[in-house]
């Protein structure tokens, strides 16, 4: 290295030193300038590991939008959570729900909570629909890795910056469908018999074209639509590749570490309407991955309360896939919950 | 890869190391690896399209020098390779757009058809590459370049990273003489190199990128905007694609820099000229150069009769726009543009203001002409804007009508401070460049702008992802 190459590199040194100190002057001026602006519009959870604190809460219950949303023609409103703290009088419960959340999420809240807190247990929300690839490669993935983004522990500025340089998923419509469309093909499974499709791409297809049902009956497009949205949300056989299941896995190391009792609420889908319309494979293959979560965490110390069948069809009040239940479907979930949970805590559940 | 992302964060610095850590020997095929990577990060199968266009030019470029004297040899190989390379931009960028006007074609007049409009994705910047390949065939065959013989440096010259995707659209005799030159580490080119990106990414990130939501919104239901909401998205617009690409640009021009690669200045304060014709000499100035030099002089230039040149300027701007995207907008607006020369050259022929030649007078004259010029501009942007006649229709239908309808827009503060220090530096700086101007401005002063300016990029800029426009193209 000759002199004057030491001598620029120097140089480039003694300016990458002051760009260093501008930018730690930086971070405070945006840490008390912008900073709570951008909390605002960009991470609505940011303060959602502040909640149990605040409420001096020891069951914190974890949820998507199956937690807040309420047939119209509900007398009752309240969400699952907040009926399973009405049946635990003697338990103070936190409910934290965010539309669309899944493992991941609830694994950076969980992360966040406080050191000095009251929490003894942690319910977590197990949304079946959230390991299929729809979700997965869901366009409202992009708001909530920002939200992730924002709630990871590092200056303020530094988070600002990933936020900028888009350190999120930043698919166009066309990726993202075909991220979907590739994922459905991934989305692989076996049947204990002959079955003449091996993935959920070409389930759907099949029936998609042939405008008929599993038994052979013919339907119109709106139902077809509604069987093919069913295979494609649930026509899967989770395994340890999952991210969700990664994600779920975190969730249990970190509860361990914690020390929190930590509670697996499979929530209830529409099985009548599924085995109608997709017939008795899909639902075994739903079993099976129910049954796949419950072997998986139960040796690990989580208890996992499954609800998959705890909800009739008329108890829900939408049309298409969703978890959304009135308030008969809320108060069985809430109820199963609360009852395992009595088992550990030998409570009487007020009803 | 894009610019504005934590990956090119991170491969920018390892590139440029890299590059003054290695012998000079063997820089070529570490450049030539990080561009293939650079290229290969959005979809890695577009790059054999890259080097089938490639291999075609390379080979004609050694055939056509072989065959110097063999006139006739030289000029079928010259067209071989222009078709081929040409054909190759067709298939992926005009197939779907030909498919889908022959299927409406059919179905308006009862045609039989295949019925099936044609899905082929447009590689990033096959019109940028396409055209930079191009320019090195027609100079071997005029004689001004001689045929690059190693296949690493000629790979190298059509896929060097920063200019790969979006251009400046390179000269063999700028570029690929640069890189057989043996690059040495200097000061001035890392300091001028860096202040070029980080000008760069204030450009896209804090201006075009604010600008771009507005814009977007508006653009998106023009009905439900009035009159003002409209004007001031078409206004938004200008800037934003001038932010947008110039920063592109400057990014590119930053990049090759601190490597010690100059390329070509890009734009001029185009939003400053006086007249259309000036416009065009500096907005996207590899891309008019490029026309001016391989399709307007062959056909004759200014150098023939009247109608003849007006011909050749509407062939000239018409294929610019279709170079664009492959829409009927883009032409149009290609077209209009041609059509605004030759009113132009037309007008320059009424003397009405040639007493006033001094002064403040003249001042005036110039202003109003840049004005005017920047109007027109901006007007002629919202048709390369919109995304179908429907959609411009709906613009200038809303714009006409909905004069009473409550505003709508509300534009937040930082757009507008942002917008504003656009404005003012393109003022400042003339047709002068960042690194230069900065580089003169006495340190502290220098670094206050730098710290604003990283302030800007990592706090201000938006959040929502805005790829580069002309990555479309």
């Amino acid at each position: 290295m000759t002199d004057e190459t030491r001598h620029i590199i120097l140089k480039i040194a003694k300016k990458c030193l002051l760009l260093l100190l501008l930018l730690v002057v930086m971070d405070l001026v945006y840490r008390f300038t912008l900073y709570p602006r951008d909390r605002e519009r960009y991470c609505s959870l940011l303060e959602f590991p502040q909640i149990p604190i605040r409420d001096t809460a020891d069951i914190i219950y974890l949820g998507e939008s199956s937690e807040f949303s309420c047939s119209p023609t509900d007398t009752d409103r309240r969400s699952i959570g907040t009926m399973i703290g009405d049946m635990m009088p003697d338990h103070k419960m936190g409910c934290l729900s965010k539309g669309a959340v899944h493992a991941a999420i609830y694994y950076d809240i969980l992360r966040n909570i406080p050191r000095d807190n009251p929490v003894k247990t942690v319910i977590v929300t197990v949304n079946m629909r959230s390991f299929s690839s729809e979700w997965i490669y869901s366009n409202l993935e992009q708001p909530l890795q920002k939200e992730q983004i924002m709630m990871k522990k590092a200056p303020a500025l530094y988070k600002r910056m990933l936020l900028a340089f888009k350190a999120y998923v930043h698919w166009s419509e066309a990726e993202r469908s075909k991220l979907v469309r590739k994922g459905f093909r991934r989305q692989t499974f076996t049947l204990p018999h002959p079955f003449p499709y091996h993935n959920a791409s070409e389930w759907d297809h099949a029936i998609a074209n042939s405008f008929q049902l599993y038994n052979g009956k013919q339907v119109s497009g709106d139902t077809v639509e509604l069987a093919c949205h069913y295979i494609k949300c649930f026509a899967y056989q989770l395994d340890d590749k999952n991210p969700r299941i990664k994600d779920s896995d975190k969730i249990v190391r970190l509860c361990q570490r914690r020390g929190w009792r930590l509670v697996f609420n499979i929530l209830a889908d529409n099985m009548d309407q599924i085995k109608t319309l997709a017939g008795p494979d899909l639902e075994y293959l739903m079993q099976e991955n129910a049954q796949y979560i419950i072997q998986r965490y139960e040796p690990m110390g989580v208890i996992v309360v499954n609800n998959q069948y705890s909800v009739r069809e008329e108890d829900f009040f939408e049309t298409f896939v969703t978890e959304h239940y009135n308030q008969r479907g809320r108060r069985n979930i809430a109820e199963k919950v609360a009852e395992k949970l009595n088992d550990h805590y030998s409570q009487v559940i007020n009803h | 890869m894009l610019f504005n992302s934590i990956e090119f964060l991170i491969f920018f610095p390892i590139v440029t190391i890299l590059f003054y850590l290695l012998p000079s020997r063997y820089r070529w095929i570490m450049l030539l690896g990080a561009s293939c990577f650079f290229y290969m990060w959005f979809i890695p199968k577009y790059i054999l399209i890259l080097l089938i266009t490639i291999a075609i030019d390379y080979t004609a470029g050694i055939l056509i020098e072989r065959w110097a004297d063999d006139v006739s040899k030289k000029k079928a190989c010259l067209i071989i390779s222009i078709i081929s390379t040409c054909s190759v931009l067709f298939i992926f960028k005009y197939l779907n757009f030909c498919s889908a006007n022959y299927v409406a074609l059919a179905q308006h007049f009862g045609w039989s058809h295949p019925g099936k409009v044609l899905q082929i994705a447009l590689p990033i910047g096959l019109s940028f590459h396409t055209f930079q390949s191009l320019s090195y065939v027609i100079e071997v065959y005029r004689g001004t370049q001689k045929a690059e013989h190693h296949f690493g440096y000629y790979s190298l010259y059509v896929m060097f990273y920063p200019q790969l995707v979006t251009g400046p659209i390179e000269r063999p005799q700028n570029l690929l003489r640069q890189l057989h030159e043996e690059k040495a580490l200097q000061y001035d080119n890392i300091a001028n190199g860096l202040r070029l990106i980080l000008f760069g990414l204030f450009l896209k990130m804090v201006v075009a990128d604010n600008l771009g939501q507005y814009v977007d919104q508006v653009y998106a239901n023009p009905m439900d905007f009035n009159t003002l909401d409209i004007s001031l998205a078409m206004l938004f617009y200008s800037f934003q694609i001038y932010g947008d690409f110039f920063g592109y640009s400057t990014i590119a021009l930053g990049c090759a820099l601190c490597m010690g690669f100059t390329l070509i200045d890009n734009f001029k304060a185009p939003y400053q000229a006086g007249s259309i014709q000036e416009f065009w000499r500096r907005w996207h100035i590899s891309l008019s150069t490029w026309f001016r030099d391989y399709l307007y002089i062959p056909l004759g230039g200014n150098r023939v009769a009247v109608p003849r040149w007006a011909l050749n300027t509407i062939i000239v701007f018409t294929v610019c726009g279709i170079w664009h995207g492959a829409n009927w907008t883009f032409m149009i607006w290609g077209f209009a543009y041609g059509l605004l020369l030759i009113v132009e050259r037309g007008l320059r022929n009424i003397h009405v203001f040639d007493r006033i030649e001094n002064g403040t007078g003249r001042r005036i004259i110039n202003l109003l002409n840049i004005f005017k010029t920047f109007l027109i501009v901006t007007l002629l942007w919202s048709i390369f804007r919109a995304t179908s006649f429907a959609n411009l229709h709906d613009l200038f239908a809303a714009w006409a009508h909905n004069v009473s309808l409550p505003h709508q827009l509300h534009v937040d503060a930082v757009t507008w401070i942002a917008l504003g220090i656009f404005i003012v530096l393109d003022l400042i700086l003339k047709q002068r460049r960042f690194d230069n101007w900065c580089g003169q401005l006495n340190p502290y002063l220098r670094w206050a702008i730098y710290s604003v300016m990283i302030f800007a990029v990592i706090a201000l800029s938006s959040v929502q992802h805005y790829p580069f426009i002309y990555f479309q193209f």
